[in-house]
């Protein structure tokens, strides 16, 4: 036998002889033979284990071998079956085949009739033994194209961007979740004629492709506001998807929330045009008294040639400062990502600030008294954002102060907070004004403030480092009596706050 | 000029370098100007002052304090009878523009006229003058 390995074969007979010779005969051709002397044995034997070939009597006293030949197909159906009989009759061999037997053997027979019957029925076993290899393999690939399948649904259905695939007749055929969000469909059919259900914009993007024999590489996109006033923003685009002969097959529609995108796009706008019109308005007050001078028509006295100088100078100042504390602004944005944080002590940074003002502070004859609690916890921040924050409040307290007020500091722990109060005597706040405090170039306009200079930029500037530290700040003041700002920045980061939530559990 | 009287103009503005500017430019053409430096000033000094014109800035509180003053002026038994002119640099900035040129802006802008800034002197003057003229003819 060239095969590889031996073709098993089971021989049922209950004739001695007969097992004995056959099974020395086909030994020596190379097969395994194993051999049973009853019915019972050879149904035992030829379930237990798959034979490739069994040989079976039609004749035995304890069981008929059609029976025995019936249970082990049962067993094992590919087993080719071989019907040995004495008494072979044109009938025996047709109920033989009947119930499944290859073919049968007539006996006696011939060494040379067993091994062209044997060998036939090996053929049949081995295109048996292939269909059967062909047959599991193209169930596994089934299984594993369904697998497939399955997972790029799972894949589809978990991006956030929508997906929408609709064939040549514009019917929907792919489509996830996100889509159907977006587009505020409750659910659609497969196969569903989609197109003059989606956003204008949306169904234009689809009709570019579909009136095309060919599929074209390439892809249109469009910005669309689904929900307006920019609570809904989202960019489509599509690209086509081809046949295999390059004909389109159908379009692709991909949709990306954009709405945050756009958000921050309009508050960057509305800043830049709030900047542009700050920075124009110092810029137009000295260009028009310019004006004023080079205007032969007017005449102007000394006092107001001196005193136009004087305001287009402190114009200017304010403008300089501006463009300072802008770029401060931009740089602070930056900054998140490269912060120095180190312990700090806010005494030691307070202190310094004070003396850079001394000069202020004496002309306007001002008090300042500075108290701090005992045994401050030191902070963990940025000592130039601290420092800058301070830097703003107090200059406030002074620029907007009364000729021989006070300024009071006082720091102390509050809870996992250090608040630092500043106080000051100075022309407060209305009620009104309060609220907008913070805002970038808000600044409170009467006859008290007309003559300070001031950018809009200082206290938003302190708001924003605030925030940056998840601190807090809070703002008392009555007007013309004073104002007071406290604030809070915590001293508890990183590893205490894990330690405090391990302390609450036990 | 052609009456003796000086006409009164009322200048709202709270850029106190323009107000001053402005109120410069406006003397010298002949004009005796009252000025005031937020809506509410302005408006106790139109009652009070019961000014010729008012020229007023858009932007100044709120970004449309100009138009609510000059409503207010406009919706006044005495303010009918007056030239109200809004000051706007808005039109530059926003690249919004608007005017009071046509029938449905005056219908909702109550306002005669809107000049943009920077003000050219000439250009406001003969406004005025046109307004005080057709008011006497």
């Amino acid at each position: 036998m060239e095969n590889s390995h031996s073709p098993k074969i089971l021989i049922i007979d209950d004739e001695k002889g007969l097992r004995i010779g056959t099974k020395r005969l086909l030994e020596g051709e190379g097969y395994y033979v194993e051999t049973a002397e009853n019915g019972y044995d050879g149904i035992s034997l030829g379930t237990k284990t798959e034979f490739d070939l069994a040989i079976i009597d039609l004749k035995m006293p304890d069981i008929d071998g059609l029976q025995v030949m019936k249970e082990i197909l049962k067993a094992f159906p590919d087993t080719v079956c071989l019907i040995a009989t004495g008494y072979a009759s044109y009938e025996t061999a047709v109920e033989a085949i009947k119930f499944g037997a290859f073919s049968y053997i007539p006996k006696p027979f011939t060494p040379e009739e067993l091994f062209q019957k044997l060998s036939q029925g090996y053929s049949r076993r081995e295109l048996i033994i292939e269909k059967r290899k062909w047959k599991e393999e193209r169930e596994e690939r089934l299984l594993e194209v369904a697998f497939e399948k399955s997972r790029l649904n799972t894949i589809i259905n978990s991006i956030s961007d929508g997906l929408l695939v609709v064939n040549k007749n514009g019917e929907a055929v792919l489509f996830n979740p996100s889509a159907l969000k977006y587009l505020g469909f409750e659910q659609i059919k497969i196969e569903e004629y989609v197109i003059d259900k989606l956003p204008p914009q949306i169904a234009g993007l689809i009709n570019k492709f579909l009136p095309l024999e060919k599929c074209e590489q390439k892809s249109f996109s469009s910005q669309v506001e689904l929900k307006p006033n920019r609570e809904l923003f989202v960019e489509a685009t599509s690209s086509p998807v081809a046949n295999p002969d390059g004909t389109l097959a159908g379009v692709v529609v991909v949709i990306k929330d954009i709405t945050e995108l756009k958000k921050i796009e309009f508050l960057k706008s509305q800043f830049v045009s709030m900047v542009s019109h700050e920075l124009k308005a110092p810029v137009a007050a000295v260009y028009g008294y310019l004006k004023l001078f080079s205007d032969s028509s007017i005449h102007l006295s000394e006092e107001q040639k001196l005193n136009y100088l004087n305001r287009s100078q402190i114009r200017l100042d304010g403008l300089l400062k501006m463009v300072n504390d802008l770029l401060d602004i931009s740089r602070m944005e930056l900054k998140t990502v490269s912060r120095e944080i180190s312990e700090q002590d806010l005494t030691v940074i307070i202190k310094p600030i004070i003396e850079l003002f001394q000069m202020e502070i004496s002309k306007k004859n001002l008090i300042v008294n500075v108290t701090v609690s005992e045994k401050l916890p030191h902070l963990h921040v940025d000592q130039d954002e601290i420092s800058r924050l301070f830097t703003n409040l107090i200059s406030n307290a002074i620029k907007y102060n009364k000729t021989g007020g006070s300024i009071n500091i006082n720091i102390t722990q509050s809870g996992n907070y250090i608040v630092t109060e500043i106080k000051d005597t100075g022309i407060g706040l209305k009620p009104a004004e309060k609220n907008k405090l913070f805002q970038e170039f808000f600044r409170a306009k009467n006859e008290k403030t007309k003559d300070i200079s001031g950018t809009g930029l200082g206290l938003s500037i302190v708001k924003r480092i605030i925030d940056s530290y998840s601190g807090k700040v809070e703002v008392e003041s009555e007007f013309n009596t004073g104002t007071s700002f406290k604030v809070f920045l915590p001293f508890r980061n990183g590893n205490n706050n894990t330690e405090q939530k391990a302390d609450k559990l036990t | 000029m052609q009456s003796d009287v000086k006409k009164k103009i009322l200048l709202v503005d709270d850029d106190v370098d323009l107000l001053e500017q402005n109120k410069v430019l406006l003397e010298s053409r002949g004009y005796q100007v009252i000025t005031a430096e937020n809506s509410q000033q302005g408006w106790e000094l139109f009652e009070s002052g019961k000014p010729d014109a008012a020229i007023i800035d858009l932007i100044m509180e709120e970004h449309d304090s100009g138009f609510v003053l000059s409503y207010k002026i406009k919706k006044d038994n005495y303010g009918k009878t007056i030239p109200v002119i809004v000051l706007t640099s808005a039109a530059y900035f926003t690249g919004f523009k608007f005017s009071a040129s046509t029938g449905e802006e005056k219908e909702w802008i109550k306002c005669d006229e809107i000049i943009n800034k920077p003000v050219v002197a000439d250009e406001l003057v003969k406004k005025l003058e046109s307004y005080f003229a057709s008011k006497e003819s």
